[in-house]
Parts: C-alpha cells; structure tokens; sequence
C-alpha cells in the first residue's frame, strides 16, 4: 500500500478487508493529568464518571465503525494502553458510558515489573507497546488495514512508524534488534519482539498514523517520520483527513465537528481553521477541502459563505488552490515514494542523550 | 472574539518574529489572527513553532514593502502584504490592523484604504511611551500624538487629537480621566506661549468639557507623569519621542561602558542591578506591543521595526482590546459631542 495524500471521494482500501483501529488511551481518547504526582494519583483513582475524553473522540470511534459497515466490512477497535490494568474496570465503563464500541484492550502489567525488580520497564513502554501491536496483528484476520492513533506526549509516533515498517518488511530483524537497544528496551522483551516481528511481516498494512497534539507539539517536530505520520491538532481535523480517504463519509466528519461546536467550545470558524491548515500542511489536498467544506458549510459545521465579500474570498482561494496543488504536484514528482525513514536520526532526535552515549559506545567497541 | 489582520512581512525581524507572536496569541487568547504575507514562509515558520490552527488564517500576499522603501512609491503595490492587510480590513475581513513595517507606508495605506472618522481632518499616530508615576495608581505608559502622520497642524486638528487620545487612554489603558497636556513652552502666562495655533489650541482645549485638560506642558514633563496624553504635532512629536529614545539608549551604553572600565563600577552596578532591572522593564517596549493610528474608522495599531514575538504579540492584544472597546466609535462620538 502506497502512502497517499488525501483524494476527494476515494474509495477506502482494500474494501471487504477489516480495518483495524489501534488506539493509545491516555492523552489520545482520555484526557489524563500525569503532570505531577498529584494528579497521576488522582488519575489513578479516577471514578468512570469523572473520567474526561478528549472532545470527539468517541464520535469519531462510532463514525469509523459506521461508515465500515456502510462499506460492508468490519472496523475493529482495540486499544492498547501503559496504564496498569488495575485501572481497567474504570476505564471499561467510561468507554460504556461514552457508547465506544471496541473488540479489545490491553493494558501493561505494572505490578509484575515492579514485583520482578524491573522498576526501569515501568516508564519504558516502545517495547511494551511494539511487542502488543505485533501479538494484535498475528491475531487479527490477514490484509486487515490499520489506522493508528496516538499522541505527543511519549514515543507513539517513534512505536507506530517501527510497528508499521515490521509489517511492510522494511525493518528486518537485524535493523530492528539494534534499535532496541538503543532504546533500551529489556533484552528479554526485545528476543520477543524480535521473533513476533519475523511472523508479522507480511505487506504495507499501516494506511496512517495519527498523533493528537495535545501538548500543541510543533507539526515540524514529525517530519522526520514521513507523510504516513499525520499530526492533528483535534478530532475534526483526524477526522477530515479519514473523510477525504475514504474512510468516513462528509455526514461523519461533520458529526465530529458538531461534538467540537456544541461541547467543546470551538467555533465553526475555528474548524474552518482547522482545515485550512490540514491543507497548508500538505494532509488535504485542496480540491478535497473544498468538497468536504461545501458539505460541512451545508449542515452548519462551518460558517456559510457570505455575500460579495465571499465571492472575492472565493478568487482568492481558487488562485491559492491552483498554486498549492501545482506545489504539491511538484512536491510529489520530485519525491516519488516515500523514502525510508532514518530511524538513527529520529532516536538522535528524540533522545540526544543516549544517542551520543551509544554512538560513543558503537565507536568504542568496533 | 475579534479577528485581527496581521502583516507577516513587516518588520526587521519579518516573517519569523510576527509569526511567533501570533502563535504564541493564538495559544493564550481566543483571537483569531489573519496572518496576511507569503503563505509558505509563514506556514514554514507556524510549523516550527507551537500553534493553535483553530485561531489562525493566512491570506496570501506577493509582495511585501521593505523598511527603507519610499511610502508613496511602495503603498501602490496592491499585492503587499500592508495593503492587502489594510484592504482585508477595510472589506470588514478582520476588525483591526497590526503592523511592524515601514511607519510611512503604513500611514499612507490606512490614508488610501480606511475612511477618516466623521468629522476628523487628520489622522494621528500615536506613540506609547514608558514615563515617571506621579502616584501608585498612575499608568506607568502614557500617550503621545501626533509623532509623524500629520508634520504640521491647525489648533482643531489639536483639539481633535486631544478628544482621540484621550478616548485611547480611558478604553485601552484604562485611566478613568486622563489628563490631557499640551506640548508647549511654560513660561509666565501660558496661554499666550507658542504662536498662534497653539494659543488658539490651548484656549479650545480650556473650554472643553469633555477632556481633562492641565494646560501646557514641556519638554521635561513627557517622561514625568503630569499628563497622560501630550498632544502635539507632527514634526515635534516625532523629535520628542526620537529624543526620549535617544536618550535611553546612551544612558544604557553608558553604564554598559562604565561597568567594563572599572572593576568598583562594575561592582556597584552589579548592587544596582535588581535597580536598573526594573527601570529596563518599565522602558521595555515590548510590553505595550504597539501604538495606534487613530482617527479612522478601523483600528491599526503599529509596532516598532525591530519588535520581537513578545511584541507582536502584545500588539495584537492591544488591537483587539481596541475593537472590543469600540474605540472608533467612541472617538466619533466623542468628536460630535465636542462639537
């Protein structure tokens, strides 16, 4: 599967095909404080009803499951968390309350590392994470496409890009092992992962990764992790770039966006907002947002065009439009296929630290 | 929420800095900025950079004026990133217009595009400026006009400024009643000092209602807080405040020298340190952002050349509080009340 940028009215990949929708839990569809001691406590002890999600997030869930089924095929939603799973019965019933459909979770086992002794794997979750999307894929029905969804706030960006590039065999287990030392990942977890990663790989499955910003992270911080990572700063915006692919319908996105405008706070010109950046950014194409603006603007979620002054706002646009896509055509001529990603410049990136400690060490021991 | 049109391309420090004080508004506020220049640039900066998209548009412009250029011969180009802010403005895209570009151009553009208030003859532009507090309360900024849009003045054209500064003052600095000053000499019978215009001024201000007049006052008491708006003309306005400026400057490059001469001095200095922090702070003029043009129907507010991110940002800030404050309408009401 080819990574693509959004095309108006596209038909969803590989229809009959499941689509699996993996999904972090804290900072992605809840809004969990672990900002200091105090609220990673209280986050703990979290009644269900106390629980917030992020706004949309639960409409945007329902709406994949949804639209698949208008597709005729199956969405399956798993989420895959580092909470322990002592919080798991809260987290169960506020996705019950929340009306969130999904085939599975999985959370870490907190108490067995600490029982173990292995008080570094409780904040080390790349291997914990890797090695249950790998265990979730050998379980999951062949040629099934993913969308993944995570944030900013830890490496799920770095995890999902390493998963995806498993599957499409572009990181073989020799490549994969010395990366997951650099990260430190425990030995034992990583002779895992390594065997899983070598009956995982099968194909290009990954269609996109999604990070929520949450911490409003610089767009240009995931650059380094090539078009298929797609950085969205709320669920309208996730859920226009699944619209313009085919994965949800117009009447789906603009849901989402009436979440955001009657409970959230945000205004129709803010989406809007919203979407022009999408486009700025390269993750619609033009053409695309105008068609999905022109539903949007229908029912509302956007504000209607105005007078003479939007006709002059209209000539505007189209000359902007036919300048960004004469780019971008330009853009994608010159690059071709996307290149693979530098996974050393990305852990530099990411941790400068043990970047330079273990090039010392590469340099020392050859 | 107000929607504040911004040229991206205005400034020493143009896009990179503008850019980054939108961002940071756009973070902190509920202000819709319209970032108005070239689209790329400005997106390549945004994406550097910590952003909310939901409060931030761009409208595309070719061309921008460059800080040295001749203003009459640069406003005519209608894809700048001035004049099509001001034109976004005038067309009622966006309520208000912030700016560090080139202070002629962006004069002459407001001239060309915004429509002068009813009955005002003149625009002003207006300079805020730290000054000496004369009690706790007191507004450590006070308001200077005209500093450059207008060389030469009639005594109405004064009157007016007066009646436009102090509607500023009271809106967007808060002050209940300012007083008003008028920049002139001070000896013996004020009334009669200063010629003609400034006699007749002084005399219409004096019998004016409306406004907190105090009478003339000099050049020594800009920087001390007699007055809260000083009103003036042009050309003297524009050598008043080049003049404060100046002075600051050596002051801060004096002690700077003297500190590398001597090692007691530096060690003096260094006590007086926590000292000439606050002074810095209180002549920090990245703290008020930016100053009006006043006496159109729409709001610009100008920023200094070499404003940063902090600045731009304070700037857009002071323009919506303008907006919010309908201080257009207040200055026309206040002109027809005077009349």
């Amino acid at each position: 599967m080819r990574i693509r940028r959004a095309r108006p009215g596209a038909a969803p990949p590989a229809s009959g095909a499941p689509l699996l929708c993996r999904w972090d839990l804290d900072k992605t569809y809840l809004r969990s404080e672990f900002d200091s001691l105090r609220s990673l406590l209280r986050t703990a002890f979290e009644r269900a009803e106390d629980k917030v999600e992020v706004p949309g997030v639960a409409e945007l869930i329902r709406a994949l499951k949804a639209a698949a089924e208008r597709h005729g095929r199956k969405a399956l939603v798993y989420f895959v968390s580092a909470s322990p799973p002592q919080i798991g019965a809260a987290v169960r019933k506020k996705l019950a309350l929340d009306g969130v459909p999904y085939d599975g979770i999985v959370f870490k086992d907190q108490l067995a590392h600490l029982r173990r002794g292995k008080l570094r794997n409780l904040r080390e979750h790349v291997g914990f994470k890797l090695a249950e999307l790998l265990r979730g894929r050998l379980a999951a029905p062949p040629g099934a496409a993913e969308l993944l969804f995570g944030d900013d706030w830890e490496l799920d960006s770095l995890i999902y890009s390493l998963y995806a590039d498993v599957l499409a065999a572009r990181l073989a287990p020799a490549r994969l092992e010395p990366l997951l030392r650099r990260i430190r990942v425990d030995p034992g977890l990583a002779d895992e992962i390594l065997a899983l990663a070598g009956r995982a790989a099968g194909g290009e499955r990954v269609a996109r990764i999604f990070i929520n910003l949450e911490r409003r992270s610089p767009p240009a911080t995931f650059r380094l992790f090539g078009p298929r990572v797609v950085p969205t700063f709320n669920y309208f915006q996730t859920a226009a770039v699944l619209g313009a692919e085919g994965y949800l319908g117009a009447e789906d996105v603009a849901r989402v966006g009436r979440v955001l405008l009657e409970g959230a706070g945000y205004t129709a010109r803010g989406l809007e907002n919203s979407l022009g950046d999408l486009v700025r950014r390269g993750f619609l194409e033009p053409a695309a947002a105008g068609a999905l603006g022109t539903r949007l603007r229908a029912t509302g979620v956007l504000p209607p065009a105005d007078g003479p002054r939007a006709r002059w706002r209209r000539v505007l646009g189209a000359l902007g439009r036919l300048r960004r896509r004469r780019r971008m055509r330009a853009g994608r001529a010159a690059a071709g296929e996307a290149p693979p990603l530098d996974y050393d410049a990305i852990l530099a990136r990411l941790r400068p630290a043990a970047a330079a400690a273990s090039g010392r060490e590469r340099r020392g021991g050859t | 929420m107000p929607t504040i049109a911004v040229d991206a391309m205005g400034g020493d420090h143009a896009p990179d800095e503008v850019v980054k004080g939108v961002a940071q508004v756009s973070l902190a506020t509920d202000i819709e900025c319209l970032l108005v220049g070239d689209e790329r640039r400005i997106q390549s900066v945004l994406e550097g950079v910590s952003y909310n998209p939901e409060h931030i548009a761009i409208l595309h412009a070719t061309d921008a004026i460059g800080m040295a250029e001749e203003p009459r011969q640069a406003v005519k180009r209608r894809d700048a990133s001035l004049v099509v802010g001001v034109r976004a403005v005038a067309e009622g895209r966006a309520q208000a217009l912030v700016s560090a570009g080139n202070t002629g151009a962006c004069v002459l553009a407001c001239a060309r595009h915004f429509r002068l208030l009813r009955g005002v003859r003149r625009a002003a532009l207006a300079s805020v400026y730290p000054r000496q507090r004369e009690h706790g309360g007191q507004d450590p900024l006070a308001l200077l006009l005209d500093v450059g849009a207008t060389v030469r003045c009639e005594a109405e054209e004064l009157v007016h400024f007066a009646l436009m500064g102090s509607v500023y003052a009271r809106r967007v600095s808060k002050v209940a009643s300012p007083a008003i000053g008028l920049l002139n000499m001070n000896m013996g019978s004020e009334e009669m000092k200063g010629g003609e215009v400034l006699v007749e001024a002084h005399r219409r201000l004096r019998q004016l209602p409306v406004v907190n007049f105090v009478g003339n006052v000099e050049g020594n008491d800009l920087v001390r807080g007699r007055a809260d708006v000083i009103v003036c003309e042009g050309l003297l306005g524009n050598v008043a405040l080049k003049l404060i400026e100046g002075v600051s400057e050596v002051l801060y490059d004096v002690t700077g020298r003297a500190g590398e001469r001597r090692v007691a001095w530096r060690l003096g200095l260094r006590l007086l340190s926590r000292g000439s922090e606050r002074a810095r702070a209180l002549t920090d003029y990245t703290q008020y952002g930016g100053s009006p043009i006043l006496g159109f129907e729409h709001v610009f507010i100008k920023c200094r050349g070499r404003s940063g991110a902090r600045a731009v940002a304070n700037a857009v800030k002071v323009a919506a509080k303008a907006v919010r404050d309908h201080v257009p309408r207040e200055i026309a009401d206040a002109l027809a009340a005077a009349r």
